[in-house]
């Protein structure tokens, strides 16, 4: 059985267990505990560990879903999660600015190790207050080259496009 | 739906730059406790900026100035009324109450002052309104000012670290030109200490070695490059570890070369789920 691995990060509240809840085969498998820091002024459970969801491909391959625990004390894991990771989802809060330098912060931390093929969500594009993908790419400055896709994580045909476009960089960057 | 935010957290030089690449069109409102500023904005280029308690209407400007009579204005005013499309401004200039470059350089040097006090606002709402023009007795430019300019000016005000750190967290940080610098830097003017610092980037120094070899402060040159970097003229980037290692001393694998086969088998799942 082959295992392949894509890595869903973002900052807290990004929407990153709800997008792999959204397309996982199996309940997630989610370590949510009472947040104990500042996150909890923003949702009263918050990823601490990480969540992990599943997409049987056939009998001999698996897909494995993993979200990075959002908060900076756990940085240590996002490391651990990259190594061998065929793709990187970056979800963003679209509607909370507040949140963009962290999400650069995400970005350089998994570019800093090597050229991780990965794309962007602008979660929550179903909320009025939402920036558009063109905005939050000016906003993170982000290479033209680089999709910024939009999302709302817990609509299955808006992850799926999503997953679609980061397989479609890895394809281009695959062997025959 | 308007732009939302605080500029505690996206400032004022990330929104112009949004502004200038984005090419927008509309009105940035700002607030912080009683005050009150608006810049308007036609198509990434700044043509008013108007704070509350100050002067919105550019007729009582130039008076205030000395530039038009209290006569001279109500002349304008009555011929803006009859020709309800142009700005004051420009009947102004029609009439030749006043002479294009004059009236340029005096609306310019009072908006871009309006705006530089803006930049030492350290925090603040913002409300991006979409398509939102001023009122034509406003103090529009008739030639709208390029951003890059007043963020250059505006970073060169900015004396704390804090904002500077977040976008150069360490000076590690290597120094690179983006692709096409050159066009961009056309409406740049640098002072004499950006220009040491502008010619001694060159993708492969980092912000400490830019330091020594001009003599100058980590600090000043972090300030100058924040400017750089905000006006889009230059990228910071991490200097590239030499051998990717985990925290457990292991070396970081490569992303695995997958096949095309492969990619295509979870391609066709995930499109039939």
């Amino acid at each position: 059985m082959q295992t392949v691995k894509m890595v869903i990060s973002g900052a807290v509240n990004a929407g990153k267990t709800e997008f792999i809840k959204t397309i996982s085969e199996i309940e997630v498998v989610s370590t949510e505990r009472r947040a104990t820091d500042d996150t909890k002024l923003i949702k009263k459970e918050t990823t601490v560990a990480m969540d992990f969801g599943r997409i049987a491909v056939g009998d001999d391959l698996v897909l494995h879903l993993f979200g990075t625990p959002g908060q900076k004390r756990f940085d240590f894991m996002w490391e651990i999660l990259s190594e061998g990771m065929l793709g990187l989802v970056i979800l963003v809060d679209s509607t909370r600015p507040e949140t963009f330098r962290e999400t650069n912060r995400i970005i350089d931390f998994f570019m800093s190790y090597r050229e991780t093929p990965y794309v962007v969500a602008a979660n929550k594009q179903d909320r009025p207050n939402a920036w558009s993908p063109d905005e939050l790419r000016l906003a993170l400055r982000l290479p033209t080259h680089i999709k910024v896709l939009p999302c709302t994580a817990n609509d299955r045909e808006s992850v799926k496009l999503v997953l679609l476009e980061l397989l479609d960089v890895i394809m281009q960057r695959s062997e025959d | 739906m308007p732009l939302v935010g605080n500029i505690r957290d996206f400032g004022l030089s990330d929104f112009l730059y949004l502004v200038d690449r984005g090419y927008k069109t509309g009105c940035l409102h700002l607030s912080r406790a009683d005050e009150m500023a608006s810049l308007y904005f036609d198509k990434g280029k700044l043509i008013t900026a108007i704070r509350k308690d100050d002067v919105a209407i550019v007729t009582d400007l130039l008076v205030r100035k000395g530039k038009l009579t209290p006569i001279q204005a109500a002349q304008a005013t009555q011929a803006q009324r009859n020709d309800s499309g142009a700005s004051v401004s420009q009947i102004l200039v029609n009439l030749n109450l006043i002479g294009r470059d004059e009236l340029q350089r005096v609306l310019q040097q009072h908006i871009e002052e309006s705006v530089y006090l803006l930049f030492g606002w350290s925090e603040g709402e913002f409300r991006f309104e979409q398509g939102q023009r001023p009122e034509l007795t406003a103090p529009i430019l008739l030639t709208p000012v390029p951003v890059e300019h007043l963020i250059m000016e505006g970073v060169r005000r900015i004396d704390e670290w804090g904002r500077i750190k977040d976008r150069i967290p360490s000076t590690d940080m290597v120094v690179k030109f983006i692709e096409q610098p050159t066009e961009r830097a056309k409406g740049i003017n640098l002072a004499a200490e950006e220009w040491r610092v502008f010619a001694r980037i060159n993708g492969k120094d980092t912000l400490a070695e830019i330091a020594h070899k001009t003599n100058m402060s980590d600090f000043d040159v972090c300030r100058i490059v924040y400017g750089f970097l905000t006006a889009g003229l230059v990228d910071v980037l991490r200097k590239p570890a030499p051998v990717p290692m985990l925290a457990t001393g292991r070396p970081l694998a490569e992303a695995p070369r997958i096949k095309k086969s492969l990619v295509t088998r979870i391609i066709n799942r995930i499109r039939g789920m």
